[in-house]
């Protein structure tokens, strides 16, 4: 078993950082987020909302991966979700449906209100193999690995639609409209096409798997990139 | 919006989608002040609940049948019984041991 835990402090307001969870896919940096589904949508006794969502992702197999077994690189993902507006907490567990003789791998994300106008996101995976063949070991390494680069790549995604819902919010602010950042901003993203997106996070240090906090830096990059994206050339 | 797991469900999505966003929006800012007792949650709950119900309930019974479907043309809805049944949120896994190498 291999296990990863980091934790993130956003300078934005619980109910902003929340709605950017459910609004994260499609985004310039998930272009291997094939599908978003909605497939239960319930409310608890307590009055919180329960949701399971199913995502296909595509995936890619590692070189040494012996040839089949898994058919294809495409592996189904449920996440469940419950938002809690009145304890301002949304929890989340996400894991995989299928290969999970080859790998389970789970990702549990807590989304609290921590002081006034701030939200801390702490999240924690867990990577199981029981394939055996003497490739447990590398197959939970492997899956480690490649979750730590993709660490950087899925903030700097929910930094694109956090950056769209805040600039939306400001708009609403100065022209005094009282309308919903929705009723004004669909997310049409998936029906332009995704280019290949080539991103380099090299200078990012994924040594450190403690808990730790960053302040965000404000940025601009991936709204420029998002622009870009939207309208190539 | 991203695409539905099948062509034919994703009008349905995208429209369900805006529908329980904008729903979605109001319900992460409860308009009822955070000292209020429990059976003042629990109404505001209700409420909230039951304008959902008024404004997506039915496009969301049109794309929950889509999605359905094409889940069982897929194979996927005995993978997804067995996953659910695990109920993850309410039986969490016991903090995590250091592991021996």
């Amino acid at each position: 078993m291999k296990f990863y835990s980091n934790s993130f402090l956003y300078d934005d307001p619980w109910s902003i950082v929340s709605l950017a969870f459910f609004l994260r896919y499609p985004n310039p940096y998930a272009s291997h987020v094939l599908s978003c589904d909605v497939i239960a949508r319930s409310f608890s006794e307590s009055g919180t909302l329960l949701t399971t969502r199913l995502i296909l992702k595509k995936g890619s197999l590692p070189r040494w991966a012996p040839k089949g077994i898994i058919s294809r690189a495409e592996s189904w993902i449920v996440e469940e979700t419950e938002v809690d507006p009145h304890g301002r907490v949304l929890r989340c567990m996400t894991r995989n449906l299928d290969h999970v003789k080859v790998m389970r791998a789970e990702e549990r994300i807590t989304i609290s209100e921590a002081d006034v106008g701030k939200t801390l996101q702490y999240n924690e995976a867990r990577f199981v193999s029981g394939f055996g063949w003497g490739l447990t070991k590398r197959i939970e390494s492997h899956v480690l690995a490649r979750f730590k680069a993709n660490v950087q790549k899925s903030r700097e995604g929910f930094f694109v639609i956090l950056n769209l819902i805040r600039q939306s919010r400001m708009q609403h602010m100065t022209i005094g409209a009282p309308s919903s950042f929705l009723d004004s901003h669909r997310f049409t993203g998936s029906e332009v096409r995704m280019s290949v997106h080539q991103d380099t996070v090299a200078s990012y240090s994924h040594d450190n798997n403690e808990a730790r906090a960053v302040t965000p830096q404000p940025r601009m990059g991936p709204w420029g990139r998002l622009k870009a994206w939207l309208r190539p050339g | 919006m991203a695409h539905s797991l099948s062509d034919e469900c994703t009008p349905l999505k995208r429209e369900y989608d805006a529908c329980f966003n904008a729903w979605f929006e109001g319900y992460l800012e409860p308009a009822v002040a955070a000292s209020a007792n429990p059976e003042q949650r629990s109404k505001y709950s209700q409420e909230k609940a039951a304008e959902y119900e008024a404004s997506c309930g039915k496009i969301w019974t049109q794309y929950r049948d889509c999605v359905q479907k094409a889940v069982k043309d897929k194979g996927l809805d005995t993978l997804l019984e067995q996953a659910r049944q695990d109920n993850p949120l309410k039986d969490p896994p016991p903090p995590p041991t250091p592991e021996k190498s």
